[in-house]
């Protein structure tokens, strides 16, 4: 299975139209000369779908802390007004799922900065392993998406009175971890989908959004129909939800370690995938020589 | 008169503008498609399978929020990246009739997700577009989009005041979707919630969509919503003046 | 109508202050136009000419209304631009150069009918008005298209028509033929020249000496935020009275040969131009020392060019206007 067709057939198709009118865009900003204005404007112009700058504090706990936790707190209360799951699935669901937001967006963005700020064809012709080079970008990101899920699960235990066993925290964080990673080899994939798409932002915002639905971190999995938990599970933080999930129930590590294994597996899967599509658009620019339109 | 053509003119074009955007377009209507079908699953799994044409105009009216607070909470910013913010603003007009147009058509955008998660509703799951006051739901459609075009007025105006308010705006989506009840009225939230819901006119718009989809009074609601959006619009005004007088001291209407 | 003159600045000063950094914001302060007065008579087409930073946009966007002085007044048709702001606007129009301030993914029609509705053209005016000025500006039965699309010099001939929407009585051109092709720039001048001649003033801002020289009535050359020098072409030629020019095309000349003609006795000053392989030596001198010889003498071993004595130009006098100030 190809995880990239299969995400492909998941969004909607004019994505993947070739959106001729965007073209001029980026190169007369290209004039405004300020590296955030340029990324800003990336795609479009709002901040929020663009996911610019992160480096202002402001920025940071307002984008990546406060959101999420809203975005928490509005399923849950969903959750007990239609009465679907209990606080825990919400709670512990979202809170892992919310580590998506920074690590699909910077996957993606290790892709995609490189294009902007017209380096990427050096990186691919460098000598030096790009595997390496690419999956090194994703840590980061990935340890950012660990720090946010850890804040929110802390913030909306405390705010909805959701008490989890002591001992179940080290395994949590490591199904966390594990989300968190396979999220940010998502993005990579999505980034390196991006090189052949030019706006690569309106991916990564379809992507978050379908995350919210197909991970079954807010609908439960017996809720949706067959095939969107069959792409579900084929998607990160899928299997990290249900492993946190057991884990807070106090199932103990080893209940949750066949879906902690499937995530990593899907986490793989998704860094071999982006891995592959930057070889075949390395190659593929190489013989249309068009490294540097990018 | 002149005010009013120019108001009506302004937003069909800065509709039409941001209509031919394939960034936004693309994101005002398959995220809300998203959050449409979550809702759907949602109240199927919640065993309110009656409710789904609910479930399909508040997950677009979710998507009008989406559209109005990042699209007017940006208005000026917007207009400053693109460099036409001088120019709009040296006609000899009062500040309040050049933005309100860009406001409005952001409300106006965000009807196209209305729009789309209605028919996705009646396409995919044969929800039957049954409302109980159908001319009712036109109406306070219409209203909700123009209300909150004019609260997206006071947001773009206190917005370019903040130095991170795309970080305020960032949090604002989720909350609002939540106090307002626009998926859903949430009887469970704490009672402090209660007065910030009364005062935001997102949650008599929704309300007031609510009741002409699935039987109610409408116009009360349609009433409050629209007087607290005038309310919003003197303020915004206000707001305005000030910002363009600051803004002309500051030296921060163009980029440099 | 108030006022004899169409624009009065009275000692016009701005102050820029920045804050930089989060941490530990600093201010910094740029006094960008310092003291800055002059007048334009109706109907004249006056010229704002300086280096780049020299103050001229600052200066345009005080008398436009866009910001407000830091002191100092200033009036446009007999109007206070910072008090009465709106009778101001109407009576303005604004032109920068560039290809920004448009909507991109409208039409030229489209951009230019909401412009005339907020710049308050009467409904049943806007189509008449509207067909001339594209007409005017060469776009006529383009107008349909997406200004995206538009080449440079369509754009800039697109911002002409929106700033001339009104009628305005005074026209503020900033900088209009930046990065436009000669051959367009050529028209613009002439449309500009056609719109003075039609009684609109307009306050034009360059840093081409052709075109200032060309078009203006009167010029102002402005540096480091003030008024270097100010009069018709003709009177600023006379600056450069006096003087006489040599020009030395010259490859790799050392940074010590050019202090050395600058030492030489009668020489005024002396510049370096990079063009492309070669090196432009420009010297000034007294018109009555013949200093071509010196010069020669100093650059030797050095592989030259074309040498050329000559009077001096407007550009000329530009150039001792503003390497004084």
């Amino acid at each position: 299975m190809t995880f990239p067709s299969l995400l492909a057939s998941a969004v909607a198709p004019p994505l993947f139209s070739p959106p001729t009118p965007h073209r001029r865009r980026p190169h007369r900003r290209e004039r405004l000369g300020m590296k955030t204005l340029r990324l800003m404007t990336v795609g479009g112009t709002i901040a929020y779908r663009a996911l610019f700058n992160w480096t202002t504090p402001g920025m940071f706990i307002g984008t990546l802390l406060v959101g999420p936790l809203f975005q928490l707190l509005f399923f849950a209360y969903l959750g007990r007004q239609l009465q679907v799951a209990d606080d825990r699935f919400y709670i512990v669901g979202n809170a892992v799922l919310t580590a998506s937001l920074a690590c699909v967006f910077g996957g993606t963005m290790a892709v995609a900065n490189e294009r902007r700020y017209g380096t990427l064809g050096h990186v691919l012709l460098s000598p030096r392993s790009r595997t390496a080079i690419f999956w090194g970008r994703v840590i980061p990101y990935a340890g950012n998406g660990l720090l946010i899920a850890v804040v929110t699960l802390t913030a909306g235990a405390l705010l909805l009175g959701l008490r989890i066993p002591v001992s179940a925290l080290p395994g949590l964080l490591l199904a966390m971890a594990a989300g968190s990673l396979a999220c940010g080899f998502f993005g990579l994939t999505l980034g390196a989908l991006g090189l052949r798409f030019r706006d690569v932002w309106v991916v990564s915002n379809v992507a978050v959004a379908l995350l919210l639905l197909l991970t079954g971190v807010n609908v439960p999995a017996a809720g949706l129909p067959g095939w969107m938990v069959t792409v579900g599970n084929a998607l990160p933080i899928t299997h990290a939800a249900e492993a946190a999930r057991r884990l807070a129930a106090g199932d103990g590590l080893a209940a949750a370690a066949p879906a902690l294994g499937q995530e990593l597996l899907v986490g793989a899967g998704y860094a071999a995938a982006a891995v592959i599509l930057l070889k075949i658009f390395e190659v593929e620019s190489r013989r249309r020589a068009s490294l540097d339109a990018l | 008169m002149r005010s009013l053509r120019l108001l009506v003119v302004g937003t069909l074009l800065h509709a039409k503008h941001l209509s031919r955007s394939p960034f936004e377009v693309t994101i005002a209507l398959v995220v809300p498609v998203v959050q449409a079908t979550l809702a759907v699953y949602l109240f199927r799994a919640g065993g309110e399978q009656h409710r789904l044409l609910e479930a399909a105009v508040g997950a677009g009216v979710m998507g009008v929020w989406s559209s109005v607070l990042f699209g007017s909470g940006g208005a000026i910013q917007d207009q400053r990246w693109q460099g036409t913010l001088e120019m709009i603003m040296l006609a000899p007009r009062r500040p309040v009739l050049i933005i309100l147009p860009i406001t409005i058509a952001t409300g106006v955008v965000g009807t196209y997700a209305l729009l789309t998660t209605l028919l996705w509703g009646r396409l995919l799951y044969g929800i039957r577009l049954e409302f109980a006051h159908p001319v009712a739901f036109v109406v306070a459609a219409v209203v909700c989009v123009v209300a909150l075009g004019m609260f997206g007025l006071l947001l773009a105006a206190t917005f370019v005041l903040m130095r991170n308010a795309n970080a305020l705006a960032n949090t604002l989506e989720y909350p609002v979707w939540l106090v307002s009840g626009m998926l859903v009225p949430i009887t469970v939230l704490p009672a402090w919630t209660a007065p910030i819901a009364a005062v935001l006119p997102t949650t008599w718009g929704a309300r007031a969509l609510r009741e002409a989809t699935s039987g109610g009074p409408v116009w009360p609601s349609v009433a409050v919503c629209l007087g607290i959006s005038v309310l919003c619009l003197a303020l915004g005004a206000v707001a305005l003046t000030h910002v363009e007088r600051r803004a002309r001291a500051a030296a921060t209407l163009a980029l440099a | 109508m108030g006022s004899e003159y169409a624009i009065e600045a009275e000692d016009l000063r701005r102050t820029y202050r920045a804050r930089t950094g989060w941490l530990r914001p600093r201010r910094t302060e740029v006094e960008a136009v310092r003291g800055v007065s002059f007048t334009v008579g109706r109907g004249e087409l006056f010229g704002l000419l300086g280096p780049n930073g020299a103050g001229k946009t600052t200066t345009i966007k005080l008398l436009n209304t866009l910001l407000i002085p830091t002191s100092g007044m200033a009036r446009v048709c007999g109007h206070d631009v910072e008090k009465e702001t709106r009778e101001v606007r109407r009576r303005i129009g604004y032109v920068f150069g560039g290809d920004r301030g448009l909507y991109d993914r409208l039409s030229a029609l489209d951009n230019l009918r909401y412009f005339a509705e907020l710049y308050g053209v009467a409904p049943r005016d806007q189509k008449r008005r509207i067909a001339e000025l594209l007409d005017l500006v060469g776009l006529a039965g383009r107008e349909g298209e997406r200004v995206e699309g538009y080449s440079r010099g369509m754009r800039q001939r697109l911002h002409i028509a929106r700033g001339l929407l009104h009628a305005p009585d005074v026209l503020f051109l900033d900088e209009p033929s930046i990065g436009v092709d000669p051959v367009a720039a050529r028209e613009l001048r002439r449309t500009v020249a056609d719109l003075a001649s039609t009684g609109t003033t307009v306050l034009l801002t360059t840093h081409y000496m052709a075109e200032a020289d060309e078009l203006c009535d009167r010029i102002a050359v402005i540096a480091d935020g003030q008024i270097q020098a100010l009069g018709t072409p003709a009177e600023l030629r006379r600056r450069a009275d006096g003087r006489r020019v040599v020009e030395v095309e010259a490859y790799g000349v050392p940074e010590s040969a050019v202090d050395a003609v600058r030492d030489l006795p009668g020489v005024r000053e002396t510049a370096v131009e990079a063009r492309g392989a070669l090196q432009l030596l420009t010297v000034h001198s007294d018109a009555h020392v013949d200093v071509q010889s010196d010069v020669l003498r100093e650059l030797a071993g050095i592989r030259l060019g074309r040498v050329d004595s000559r009077e001096p130009t407007l550009e000329d006098a530009y150039v001792a206007i503003v390497s004084a100030s």
